[in-house]
């Protein structure tokens, strides 16, 4: 009995950190031309909608979109690009980390 | 008479901006391709100043409904239909005498292409040329119990009227400059044409206060004050000049914006400063303009 319940307590724990190493990953775009939210909000709606983007979040006075992703997805440049390119806007750069 | 002219002054200002823009003219930020804005105004025109022995008094309450749609993120397509309520009263041999209609009025279309950007980070400018023309849509043969009314009261003007005109917007998250010139030919109809338009807007708005949520895209409150100088040719009747109409009226208005990520509600009040009109052409009091978009 004893032994049972180390292994489902082990195995919860494993389950339970896997799901937070598999977090995803979090863009940070350098966005050029945003100067209001009902602007930015063309952009959101752009990547809200891109399969796999978990959140959006902004720091206008920065410049800066946040995008975080599932674990597993990936976003390229070039597509980031077209996103922004297509909500009216110039994409400077963007760098990405793991979450 | 200027009643037509007015009116079409009630539609056409303000009718096309979209974002944190002036309120009474048009902008050239962007809308996203493939996305859409609606805007619904409310607006209340009074004219009462009248140099004539008629004592008119003309109330225009109007209820444009704009549709505007990113074709691309530099093509971007507008539609706006006008409700329209107009009485004028004036003093008659048989006693002081109401004429009113409602309706449709008449239908604009237009698009607004970005010629040129310069994007920095929280700044943009931008310069959009824009062309669109009004449809006969509105009725145009409107009677009351005196008869078919003029063709200045009309809903419709009964005529295709082209317009075209360029607007430049330079914004950052602090303050907005816009600058835009258009000018409108109005066609003859019905034995009746309205003279053409000009206009040069000009508008400087500023943040006064930025609240919202603390972890999501903030909202501002803008307050600022825009002008408006209007030209507009004498009305030709079966090709008559009228020279009761036409002239020049320079307005000022202070205004407010309130804008979140997905809505402006906003309010100006434009009052004519200077009025160098033709003849008897019936003077402005005011016109008050409510107005609420929706990003959806």
């Amino acid at each position: 009995m004893g032994v049972n319940k180390l292994i489902l307590l082990t195995t919860i724990t494993l389950l339970w950190n896997a799901s937070l190493l598999a977090a995803g990953t979090q863009y940070n775009l350098r966005v050029d031309g945003l100067s209001c939210p009902f602007c930015a909000y063309g952009i959101e709606k752009k990547l809200i909608r891109t399969e796999g983007v978990e959140s959006v979040a902004f720091d206008l006075e920065k410049g800066l979109v946040i995008v975080k992703v599932e674990e597993g997805v990936a976003l390229t440049e070039g597509q980031l690009k077209q996103l922004v390119d297509d909500a009216g806007f110039t994409l400077r750069s963007v760098s990405e980390q793991p979450l | 008479m200027t009643v037509r002219w007015l009116c079409g002054l009630l539609l056409f200002s303000g009718a096309f901006q979209l974002s944190a823009a002036p309120v009474t003219f048009n902008t050239a930020l962007p809308v996203s391709k493939g996305e859409g804005v609606v805007r619904v105004q409310a607006k209340y025109l009074s004219a009462s100043d009248d140099p004539g022995s008629m004592n008119r008094e003309l109330t225009v309450k109007a209820l444009p409904v704009v549709g505007v749609w990113g074709i691309t993120s530099r093509w971007t397509l507008f539609g706006i239909a006008p409700l329209l309520d107009k009485t004028m009263a004036l003093d008659m041999p048989s006693g002081r005498t109401k004429r009113r209609v409602n309706g449709l009025g008449d239908v604009t279309a237009m698009v607004r292409y970005t010629a040129y950007s310069q994007d920095q980070p929280g700044r943009t400018v931008r310069i959009a040329p824009f062309t669109g023309i009004e449809m006969p849509t509105g009725k145009d043969d409107e009677q009351d119990t005196l008869g078919r009314l003029p063709g200045s009261l009309q809903p419709g003007s009964g005529a295709w009227n082209p317009l075209i005109g360029v607007v430049t917007t330079a914004q950052s998250l602090q303050q907005e400059w816009g600058l835009s010139t258009s000018y409108k030919l109005n066609n003859e109809a019905n034995n009746f044409e309205r003279g053409d338009e000009a206009r040069l807007d000009l508008s400087y708005h500023r943040r006064i206060r930025v609240g919202g949520p603390a972890d999501g895209l903030p909202h501002f409150l803008y307050a600022g004050v825009e002008s408006n100088w209007v030209w507009r040719g004498k009305n030709q009747n079966n090709g008559l000049k009228d020279s009761d109409s036409g002239g020049a009226t320079l307005y000022l208005a202070p205004t407010l914006q309130y804008i979140t990520r997905r809505t402006v509600a906003e309010i100006a009040l434009q009052r004519p400063v200077v009025q160098n009109l033709n003849g008897n052409a019936l003077k402005q009091d005011f016109i008050l303009t409510l107005s609420l978009r929706v990003n959806y």
